[in-house]
């Protein structure tokens, strides 16, 4: 029997932004699902290796609801991954309407015509990067505030139809939501974006555009179970995702080219020939919350010869699963030439990320962009001087301070 | 090589348009896979192999060689 004092807690701590806790390989080692605790201080399963989180991805008896919600575990204090989301009785048929509703506004052809819009946004924080070097040429520059939080806040602002004048606004309520710890503010924040969101949408009931929320109203005319709580928690939820995720992945991606010259060099050398797999291998080595995804057992399930049982609460680590030695050699290698590299970055099955497209889009356009443009770009500080965000849902760093 | 995709299955993600764009799109209404040649494109075959195993839904199938 383990112990309560022996029960790993999580989130586990890192060596630096780069990397991911040793303890993910230490567990993956033992077994592929363990016994943890979450943040908050309940029990739950944490799946390490990759197969196992292949299969829990892809299995229907795994979901975010829970049949009895007031017993489920916790995850933290935060008012996003936090605990069951969702009616237990109809998520399923919850989900297929909204990946119904969101798939053609996410999907390759939009995508392709945002492309350009994409490119012109990115020049445009790239000359804002330039005139911040500008106006003090001696003091590095920070990449996340005038590239990495920018670019996909206006990307998501111009999709979903989000005034990007209002940014500073669910920038602080994006924050506040994410807070692990965050409790009751946490909460009064996501009432209040929610809020927004539903002033947000009533504008678009009276206007609609060719945007991703005037979309969700027009689903809401036809069908009235679709209720304005349901129309804000999604929109907030997107708008959250947005730019909360890609932004990480852009100053990680940088992170992980500006480590190592010679890395970088080759990049600089070929951009657009080497994006699309650089920027697999960004996705596959960014360690990102330190939780993982969470879902409940809707019925008792057998992983790997463990038995779950209904109602528990399983992480899923995209981090630890992207570094499973048995399907990735030198796991921790950064290796652009690793194929196939079929990673879980946006989970799989049902549930994968819808944004996944956009977010590759976004990636694919970036780091050309600010190569051609920086082929000498330099970190300012060494990486271990470089906070990590442990008390957010989504991680990212503190800052990306280049020079050049 | 012969592709089969199983739309009823496909839940829109695109990565197989994004992996090989002369052989793969998407449904503008629905975001579900439309096959547009049963063969890979010229120069996608291995992209469609990756498309294979990236697919989310495992909804593309490959057979022969
Ligand atoms: S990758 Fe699979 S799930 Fe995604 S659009 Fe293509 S066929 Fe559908």
């Amino acid at each position: 029997m383990t112990t309560t004092e022996q029960t790993p807690r999580l989130p586990f701590s890192r060596g630096n932004a780069l990397e991911i806790a040793p303890d993910y390989e230490a567990l993956r080692r033992q077994a592929p699902v363990s016994r943890v605790l979450t943040p908050a201080g309940d029990p739950a399963w944490l799946i390490t290796s990759y197969e196992e989180a292949k299969e829990v991805f892809r299995d229907k008896r795994f979901g975010r609801s829970h049949p009895a919600p007031e017993q489920a575990s916790r995850i933290s204090y935060a008012a996003v991954q936090d605990g069951p989301s969702g009616d237990f009785e109809s998520e399923e048929r919850e989900h297929k309407r909204m990946r119904r509703m969101l798939a053609p506004a996410f999907s390759a052809p939009r995508m392709r015509a945002l492309g350009d819009r994409i490119a012109e946004l990115t020049d445009r924080c790239l000359d804002d990067l330039q005139a911040a070097r500008d106006a003090d040429p001696g003091a590095p520059v920070d990449l996340t505030d005038f590239l990495a939080f920018p670019l996909p806040v206006l990307v998501i602002c111009e999709l979903l139809g989000v005034p990007y004048e209002d940014r500073e606004k669910f920038r602080g309520l994006s924050e506040r939501i994410a807070m692990m710890d965050g409790g009751e503010d946490a909460q009064a924040a996501m009432t209040e974006f929610k809020a927004y969101m539903t002033e947000l949408a009533e504008a678009k009931r009276a206007d609609p555009q060719p945007d991703v929320i005037s979309d969700m109203v027009a689903v809401q005319a036809d069908d009235p179970t679709f209720t304005d709580d349901d129309l804000a928690r999604m929109g907030a939820g997107l708008l959250f995702a947005g730019h909360e995720t890609t932004s990480t992945r852009i100053a990680m991606g940088t992170l992980f080219l500006l480590t190592d010259t010679a890395r970088r060099d080759r990049f600089a050398a070929d951009p657009e020939g080497q994006v699309a797999q650089t920027v697999e291998e960004i996705l596959r080595l960014t360690a990102t919350s330190g939780t993982g995804l969470l879902r409940y057992a809707h019925e008792d399930v057998e992983v790997a010869g463990i038995r779950i049982t209904r109602g528990d609460a399983v992480l899923i680590s995209s981090d630890a699963a992207n570094r499973d030695e048995a399907v990735f050699a030198d796991p921790d290698e950064f290796d652009p030439d690793r194929t196939p590299n079929v990673h879980l970055a946006f989970g799989t099955g049902a549930h994968v990320c819808i944004g996944a497209n956009l977010a590759r889009t976004e990636l694919r356009t970036v780091f050309p962009k600010l190569f051609r443009r920086f082929p000498g770009l330099r970190l300012a500080v060494g990486i271990d001087e470089i906070g990590v965000r442990t008390n957010r849902v989504a991680g990212g760093v503190d800052r990306v301070p280049v020079e050049w | 090589m012969k592709i089969t995709t199983d739309t009823a299955s496909c839940v829109a993600s695109g990565q197989c348009v994004l992996l090989a764009p002369g052989t793969f799109d998407q449904d503008e209404e629905t975001g579900t896979v439309v096959l547009l040649t049963g063969e890979p494109a010229a120069g996608e075959e291995e992209a469609v192999r990756q498309a294979e195993l990236t697919c989310p839904a495992a909804a593309i199938r490959l057979t022969g060689s």
